[in-house]
């Protein structure tokens, strides 16, 4: 009963625009929620939708690179990075993010709603509007915009991370939908690893602190040893 | 056959380099500097060779992407740079063997060596450079060499402050290079020189003026001038040969490759030739109130760009005016005077680093005296200041005189433009006029108060002769400034420069001058007054017991008369107050005075600049609060504005 309706390519589009709609939700949450151990299910729950999406998109076209980055995404995104920030939450004490620059939550989700407008407005001057790798593109893109704005807008560095993680999944989301395949998968997989060396050097260095105590301690380490010379 | 020389004498300058840097020692110094020499007389063969023969060969050595290549070229005008920087280096390079060893420290002894090297090889592949992207690669390789060895001596606050202005003027001089090359690029769609001539002569201006601005500012002209005389004094003296001698020759090279491609227009004449007989005249001035023996020879340095400049000048003037021979004329006087001031300012740099490394100051007032005991440092610098003063028959005799000529005959300029040019041209000549008789005054003051008479402190005293190697590193320019000076006539008809109006035959004017020095020389000792009896008496003192070294005429003194006539250029200001014991003022108490000379282009152009650019790095430092978040947001509303300037305006 299942099997002719993942070969019709009509309820594959409505499947997947659905799942448009709740990525933008995680997103909304992302921007707004407090406690972390949600924003880490939310981000799980974002990038297992986007393994979702790309899965669907293999029925629709049948491209093998396309199954792989559901693969990909799937087991790093779902299952590793949400382990480790798991295992750093776990060890640090603080459980809530209470803490905003620039912009409280309820200002950020009226940003965001211009965000996806903007995006919307910008790329229907280069695509057909109807089209479903439009609506791809601009999910993408919205959700590359909203990570950056939870980056400036947070202040703990578990939260900017996350923040980072969001923006990376736009980033494959347009990708999937509008970029040339191969080279994005080169692409994705040097992100991750910056991803990952990221998270490595955050764990080396602590991740119960904002950013502020960060640089103190960096500067501790005497990485930057801030004197001017003449 | 030339090729293979090129080759060699630049990996023997690479082989220096790298030598003295792994090891620290003085055998590798000493052969590291060896090497320098080698190289130096192969490049004077190359250079030489090519001069004589005039072929033209194009050497693309490797090429990164499309536009931008290594590619040299190798034709008269490169020649003839070669042969200058290669004659000065042959002769710094003997010098530096023994002069380097003066510090303690033997990595900085091998480090000053490494650079030096460094800093010839580059500046030879300056004037080698076939397109811009190889010359800027190796211009900016020349200025950071040369900046390492002004902050040589880098405890000193003075080299720190020579070393920070240094690097701001030439970074300025490579920004407008770099614009002049870009603005070629995209007329041309290649940084090729040879690209020059195909552009179009009306959108060629803006890259003249580029051009111009970025060579004067390396070469020194006023009121760019300043690092000079910052620079120079806070240099070892062998580095200030080298900076003063050659490298304001090699931004002159540049002016000369681009100006001698393209169609001038008339207003860059006049442009050239007024920035140079300011440069002249204000260089010449200033030297002449400066008692830093370096500093002064900084001063003059600015001079002699200018009379270089004047050459340009004039070569623009009467080429557009279409007078090819006067043009001839004035381009070989630029071109000559470039070597002549290579080779004596080089000179003279060298002695005076060896009388400064025999007393321990740079201060003329503390020296004196040293004739009898620096009898051959002494010679040579005299050949030097003869030369700089333009006396017969030495070779800056031959190039002002050349510069004279082209101005005398002048009177042939006719067209709409005539009368204006006319009397600019008599103005220029005048300042011209005006320069060379301070330049000899300049230099009876410096050769008389550093060498003649009584020594005024006891480190004049002390002071003894410089070892033989640093003499004959100061014998060879010496040598040549008295040589091309005989044969200057010779000289311009083997290497094939037609100049219409003939140069003087100076060996002739050497012959009768020799002649008549020997005669006067032979009557003096036969029949003048100490071939009679000898009478002992003591002179009348003033009625002062003992002749004291503080009775000499000082060096402030000797330069009194003209501080006074040039107190507008110098702009003296005097102030002094006094204070009285009674209230009719008649029982003086306390007072003050202060002479203060102000720094006009200081106040006036560098100050207000430094001022205005200092206003805005405070307010956009605001920007840069150290905050993570601070520089997402900015990136985040970069990204906001690319999307909507693209989207929208694009």
């Amino acid at each position: 009963m299942i099997s002719p309706l993942l070969t019709d390519p009509l309820f594959l589009e409505g499947a997947i625009k659905i799942l448009f709609v709740f990525v933008l939700v995680t997103a909304a949450l992302v921007i707004s929620a407090r406690n972390l151990a949600s924003l880490l299910t939310t981000y799980t729950i974002q990038s297992l939708l986007l393994a979702l999406i790309a899965g669907l998109l293999y029925l629709i076209e049948g491209s093998p690179v396309l199954l792989s980055i559901a693969a990909l995404t799937f087991v790093s995104k779902v299952l590793l990075i949400p382990f480790f920030i798991n295992i750093v939450e776990e060890k640090v004490k603080i459980r809530r993010d209470m803490k905003f620059n620039y912009l409280e939550p309820t200002s950020s989700l009226m940003v965001s709603i211009a965000l996806v407008l903007l995006a919307y407005v910008f790329l229907s001057g280069f695509f057909a509007l109807d089209r479903l790798f439009f609506f791809g593109a601009v999910i993408g893109l919205s959700l590359t915009l909203m990570g950056m704005l939870v980056m400036f807008s947070r202040r703990k560095v578990i939260t900017k991370v996350l923040g980072y993680l969001t923006m990376e999944n736009g980033v494959l989301l347009f990708g999937i939908f509008v970029t040339e395949l191969p080279f994005i998968i080169e692409v994705l997989i040097i992100i991750d690893l910056i991803i990952l060396v990221l998270l490595t050097t955050i764990l080396a260095v602590g991740i119960d602190s904002t950013i502020e105590e960060y640089h103190q301690r960096l500067l501790k380490l005497k990485i930057w040893s801030g004197r001017e010379y003449l | 056959m030339s090729e293979p020389l090129l080759v060699s004498g630049l990996s023997l300058l690479l082989l220096g380099t790298v030598l003295s840097l792994l090891y620290r020692s003085r055998t590798c110094r000493t052969g590291s500097l060896g090497l320098t020499c080698l190289s130096s007389c192969l490049l004077v063969v190359f250079a030489g060779e090519v001069l004589y023969g005039g072929r033209e060969v194009l050497i693309e050595s490797y090429s990164f992407l499309s536009p931008l290549e290594f590619n040299f070229l190798i034709d008269r005008l490169s020649a003839g740079f070669v042969l200058l920087i290669s004659l000065v280096s042959l002769g710094v390079s003997l010098y530096s063997i023994k002069y380097v060893e003066d510090d303690k420290s033997e990595g900085r002894k091998s480090l000053h060596v490494a650079l030096m090297n460094l800093f010839i090889f580059s500046m030879l592949l300056v004037v080698l450079s076939a397109n811009g992207f190889s010359f800027l690669l190796f211009w900016e390789l020349m200025s950071i060499s040369s900046l390492f060895l002004v902050i040589y001596e880098y405890e000193k606050p003075e080299s720190r402050k020579a070393a920070l202005f240094y690097f701001i003027m030439t970074s300025l001089s490579t920004v407008f290079l770099f614009s002049a090359f870009i603005g070629l690029y995209s007329r041309t769609g290649s940084f090729d020189f040879r690209g020059f001539g195909l552009l179009d002569p009306k959108a060629v201006s803006g890259i003249f003026l580029a051009l111009f601005f970025g060579f004067a500012i390396k070469a020194g002209a006023v009121p760019f001038h300043k690092w000079l005389p910052y620079a120079h004094p806070a240099s070892p003296s062998n580095i200030s040969a080298l900076m003063s001698g050659v490298m304001l020759k090699v931004a002159i090279y540049g002016l000369l490759r681009f100006l001698l491609a393209v169609e001038p227009e008339l207003w860059w004449g006049v442009l050239v030739l007024v920035f140079g007989s300011v440069s002249a005249l204000l260089g010449v001035v200033y030297a002449l109130k400066e008692n830093d023996i370096k500093r002064m020879l900084a001063y003059s340095s600015i001079e002699n760009v200018g009379l270089i400049l004047i050459g340009i000048g004039l070569y623009l003037i009467f080429r557009v005016s279409g007078l090819a021979g006067l043009a001839g004329l004035s381009l070989a006087a630029a071109g000559f005077h470039c070597l002549n001031h290579a080779l004596f300012k080089s000179l003279l740099f060298m002695a005076a680093g060896s009388v400064v490394h025999e007393t321990g100051t740079r201060n003329l007032e503390e020296m004196g005296g040293l004739v009898k005991r620096m009898p051959r440092t002494a010679l040579l610098f005299l050949i030097g200041a003869v030369s700089i003063a333009a006396l017969p028959p030495t070779n800056g005799f031959v190039s002002e005189l050349m510069l004279f000529q082209a101005f005398f005959s002048s009177s042939a300029l006719a067209g709409a433009n005539a009368p204006f040019l006319k009397v600019l041209l008599v103005i220029s000549l005048s300042a011209l006029a005006l320069t060379s008789a301070l330049a000899a005054t300049l230099f009876v003051k410096v050769f008389g108060i550093t060498f003649l008479a009584q020594p005024r402190t006891e480190c004049a005293k002390q002071a003894g002769e410089v070892p033989k190697i640093m003499l004959l590193g100061q014998a060879i320019p010496a040598a040549l400034c008295i040589l091309t000076g005989l044969f200057s006539s010779r000289l311009f008809a083997l290497f094939g420069f037609p100049v219409e109006v003939e140069v003087p035959d100076m060996l002739f004017v050497g012959g009768i001058l020799t002649g008549a020095y020997l005669l006067v020389w032979l009557s003096v000792r036969n029949f003048g007054p100490s071939s009679g009896p000898r009478v002992s008496e003591e002179t009348w003192g003033c009625g002062i017991l003992a002749q004291h070294p503080t009775m000499e005429y000082s060096s402030a003194g000797f330069s009194e008369p003209l501080v006074l006539i040039f107190k507008k250029i110098y702009r003296t200001q005097l102030s002094s107050s006094r204070t009285f014991a009674d209230s009719r003022e008649c029982v003086f108490e306390h007072g003050t005075a202060e002479i203060r000379l102000m720094k006009f282009f200081d106040e006036y152009l560098y100050l207000p600049v430094a001022q205005a650019v200092d206003r805005v790095s405070m307010e956009v430092s605001r920007l840069q609060n150290g905050r993570l978040d601070t520089y997402v947001l900015y990136v985040f509303l970069a990204v906001l504005v690319l999307m909507i300037f693209t989207r929208w305006f694009a």
